[in-house]
């Protein structure tokens, strides 16, 4: 693959899904010829041109972004009505979409022919030039609605455009109002347009001008019914709803036949006085009935359609002009797969590597003389055959976990969204800078990774970072920088919520822990201010006195904590007041297969995963040494904390005149684990222990070893968590 | 109903009595029987514990299994007695004796001082609201149908938290102790 290949692909990948999405509205529109264009096709046609647009100005595809810059100028007119859609558009915009594809099918191979350019010159210039004058309006059908001049004035052109349509097909149009509580109106509002949706359509949201209650928000909705009112009063049952109906007078010449009594016209009352007024303009006649055009030439449905997902090097169809090479073969290779049957493979290669082990350890067994009668020959071709199939499942191995890895710039594109409301509802001025996003993790880790991230980034700049006035005041500049940062490091992805806002004030961390009983005053007065620092994951704490809507109603950094637990991860906080504050979540790359050593303790065998060990000692008894009674080991002039694992389970302790150590470390944080055996190494597929034993701790699964037993794995980020708090529990 | 029924139901019927053995026989000497016997019998699986018999709807059971290799769970609950692997499916497995009270210690089943299980010794395994659970017994005595009447439910208000004796079921002259799976379960 060229350089940028990966990017390349991704970008033909996205292009042609948009295309698709294209493709399925331009053919609504072209099977509805002659009718009267759905709005919401017409929309869907400009969105895929404007994301093609973004999409490929952002991969440097001058070519497409120019064309697709010019449909969308096009498509543009035609959504605020300055344009009728007619035969000769719908044409133009199938050949769009035809040069599109051939567009992307050169990109795909990285060319860029001449011919294609040209032609790409010619449609643009066929778009600039479209635009056949809609007919005549000589009254303003809006000005025949009964709606006040400034709620007229807050519309958009596309608003008052499809306001204009309704009213002068006779539509029946409603003020649908509604009062939501200000901490799910968003959710009520989706809810209440999913059930106005089938009912007709809805042309505009306005905040209402009647305050919602104490702390809710009423929204009015201009809604063209479809239905007559009492099918719309009976579709409405259970929301906040109240209906209102807007009245139209009647066009002062009736000529036009196209314009339908409004439904349920009958049942109209006053309308809700307030927004209401009378207009006054005198204007005459309403727009003439649209001629239907004929249908002229039907393009066959399904031909479209798989002309949509077509590559450029493909056989000409008949009958369109410069025609184009398409076939039937796609041109992105991606597949979407569900992550369920990713897991179910998984699975099924840990049993496989189950049969590899036995298989291998009958190789071994045959090869030893007398065990088992078989000849040497056999013997060694058994071996052979069995270090082939180890290399084989080894590569199917790499390639399913490659297949789960997804970029986290996936979850960081959502944050960053995310960051602009968060910071103007706190009133802040921020700037969020995001990096890394290359970097892969595990797709059910990225997935899990949101909530915690939202929390930490929800926290920096609701407390983190100052308001712009303090920030100038203390010599920082106006705006606040929340940055984000994924990295590698080795088998583990570190990534970082900074801010360099105010810092964590320990005295006060101090202070709340203590008035909340979470440490006791001798435990505080030996605390490191790394220790006290850490407090600020205990439950129940939170620093601020005043809870805000954003976060601190207490339950907050535990929860982030736990959630990172459950990933084998790890967070470490550092701060420095007045400078700022950073989270820094370490996590494995992916939980699906780990490689593991595995030990023995009092007869019993657990797993370690193996991305946490850093390294494995032979310890006599006499070179533990006790501080302030704990016990600790000195590796290579530093203190290492040492916990014996038959003391931690609570098993029959065995004399050994030797312990091994494996020192497992996570962040800054190191210990070192003492076991009776080591055992060596095996990759394992971790089973959660999940259900009524998610309480236990210090293990994070079981797995098979293929001798039929179930091995518990040790939760390495939990120990390391326990041998700390031991320590500061003695200390 | 037949006279012969009527008689009965007069002079022998006591509430604590099961007379369904006599009825299937009224009911194969004259063809009248029906009306009485609309009680719909529940099925019970029935098991002992130390010398106890023991019984849970037979919905709860989800399957039974000879005892497996168990692993231990360090530093849980006392009746937890361990994991066991079926079929790769990981299920805790759990002694109720102590909470029924029939024991003292749970027993030595998991890790390496684990000596065989008892040949008769079998793993339940209940469905609950939590997943399923295994759940020792000392032998799987079988099925058996209760009619309602045959139950006598412990009153819900007499009940602690903590208690799982549903009630008891009499058939002929065994009791049989019916669990609630639920509660004998709860952490």
């Amino acid at each position: 693959m060229t350089p940028g290949g990966k990017a390349l692909a991704e970008f033909v990948a996205e292009a042609t899904e948009i295309l698709d999405a294209l493709g399925r509205d331009l053919l609504a529109l072209d099977e509805a010829r002659g009718q009267e264009a759905d709005p919401e096709h017409i929309n869907g046609i400009f969105r895929a041109a404007h994301s093609l647009k973004g999409l490929s100005g952002l991969f440097g595809q001058e070519r497409i972004s120019q064309l697709a810059h010019a449909a969308e100028d096009l498509l543009d007119r035609l959504r605020l009505g300055r344009l009728t859609l007619d035969d000769k558009v719908l044409d133009t915009l199938v050949d769009a979409l035809d040069t599109f594809q051939a567009l992307l099918g050169e990109a795909s191979r990285s060319e860029e022919g001449q011919e294609l350019t040209q032609r790409t010159r010619a449609m643009e210039d066929r778009m600039a030039r479209l635009g056949s004058p809609p007919p005549a309006v000589e009254e303003d059908p809006l000005e025949r609605l009964e709606l006040d001049g400034t709620v007229r004035a807050v519309f958009t052109e596309y608003e008052e455009h499809r306001l204009r349509e309704n009213v002068r097909r006779g539509v029946s149009l409603w003020r649908v109002r509604a009062a939501f509580d200000l901490t799910d109106f968003d959710q009520g509002l989706a809810d209440l347009n999913a059930r106005l949706k089938p009912l007709g359509e809805v042309i505009s949201t306005l905040p209402s001008s009647r305050p919602g209650g104490a702390n809710g928000i009423a929204f009015d909705l201009i809604f063209g019914a479809k239905v007559d009112a009492r099918a719309l009063e009976a579709g409405l049952k259970g929301t906040p709803a109240e209906l209102a109906p807007l009245s139209v007078r009647p066009p002062l010449e009736a000529t036009d036949t196209e314009v339908l009594p409004p439904l349920g016209a009958d049942e109209e009352e006053e309308g809700d006085d307030e927004g209401l007024v009378e207009t006054t303009s005198l204007a005459t006649v309403s727009s003439p009935p649209l001629g239907s055009p004929p249908r002229m030439r039907a393009v066959t449905p399904p031909a479209t359609v798989v002309g949509l997902q077509a590559a450029a090097s493909a056989p000409i169809p008949a009958g369109r002009p410069k025609s184009e090479e398409t076939s039937m073969r796609s041109l992105t290779q991606t597949v979407r797969v569900d992550i369920g049957r990713l897991d179910g493979l998984i699975n099924m290669v840990g049993e496989l590597l189950l049969i590899k082990a036995n298989l291998q350890r009958l190789a071994e067994t045959s090869g030893q003389d007398g065990t088992v009668a078989l000849s040497k020959l056999f013997g060694q071709e058994l071996s052979r055959e069995t270090r082939q199939l180890e290399r084989k499942l080894e590569a199917l191995q790499e390639g399913l976990l490659e297949a789960r890895m997804v970029p986290v710039g996936q979850v960081f594109d959502k944050l960053a969204r995310l960051v602009r409301k968060i910071a103007r509802e706190a009133g802040k001025e921020i700037d969020f800078v995001s990096s890394g996003g290359e970097v892969e993790l595990d797709k059910l880790i990225v997935e899990e990774l949101s909530d915690p991230l939202m929390h930490l980034i929800r926290n920096a700049i609701d407390h983190g970072a100052e308001g712009p006035e303090s920030r100038l005041s203390a010599g920082k500049p106006r705006r606040a920088v929340v940055r984000l940062r994924a990295e590698q490091k080795g088998n583990h992805v570190v990534i970082s919520v900074s801010d360099d806002g105010s810092g964590i004030d320990e005295v006060r961390v101090r202070e709340v822990a203590l008035a909340r009983g979470l440490v006791t005053p001798p435990q505080v007065s030996e605390m490191t201010r790394r220790e006290l620092l850490n407090l600020i994951f205990l439950p129940g704490f939170s620093t601020r006195s005043s809870v805000s809507a954003l976060s601190g109603r207490g339950v907050g950094l535990d929860v982030v904590k736990n959630n990172l637990g459950n990933l084998s991860g790890i967070i470490d906080v550092w701060s420095e007041r007045g400078k700022g504050t950073a989270f820094h979540l370490t996590l494995p790359v992916t939980l699906a297969i780990v490689r593991a050593l595995v030990v023995g303790v009092s007869g019993r065998t657990y797993a370690v995963p193996l991305n946490s060990v850093l390294e494995i000692l032979s310890v006599q008894p006499r070179d533990i040494r006790t501080v302030e009674r704990r016990e600790v080991l000195d590796l290579r002039g530093q203190t290492l904390p040492f916990l014996r694992l038959s003391r931690l389970f609570h098993l029959p302790e065995r004399e050994v005149n030797r312990h091994f150590v494996v020192v497992v470390g996570l962040a800054q944080q190191r210990l070192g684990i003492a076991v009776d055996e080591l055992f060596g190494q095996q990759d394992i597929v971790t089973k959660p222990l999940g259900g009524r034993l998610s309480g236990v701790k210090g293990i994070s699964g079981a797995t098979d070893l293929g001798n039929r037993r179930t091995v518990l794995v040790l939760d390495v980020a939990e120990l390391l968590e326990e041998g700390i708090a031991q320590e500061r529990r003695r200390a | 109903m037949s006279r012969f029924e009527a008689l009965l139901d007069a002079f022998f019927y006591r509430p604590d009595e099961d007379v369904s053995g006599l009825l299937d026989f009224a009911a194969g000497s004259d063809g009248l029987a029906q009306p009485l016997l609309e009680e719909e019998p529940v099925e019970y699986l029935a098991f002992r514990l130390e010398s106890e018999c023991y019984a849970v709807p037979i919905l709860a059971v989800r399957e039974i299994c000879k005892v497996p290799l168990l692993t231990e769970i360090p530093r849980a609950e006392p009746q937890l007695l361990g994991v066991m692997n079926l079929r790769g499916e990981l299920l805790p497995v759990y002694d109720v004796k102590l909470r029924l009270r029939l024991a003292d210690a749970p027993p030595v089943v998991a890790g390496p001082d684990a000596g065989l299980p008892p040949r008769a010794a079998r793993i339940l395994v209940l469905k609950t609201e939590d997943g399923p659970a295994g759940v020792w017994v000392d032998s799987v005595a079988g099925v058996v149908r209760l009619k309602p009447s045959m139950v006598e439910l412990s009153p819900a208000g007499l009940r602690g938290d903590r208690d799982c004796v549903a009630g008891l079921g009499r058939k002929g002259s065994q009791l049989y102790i019916l669990l609630d799976p639920e509660q004998a379960l709860a952490p």
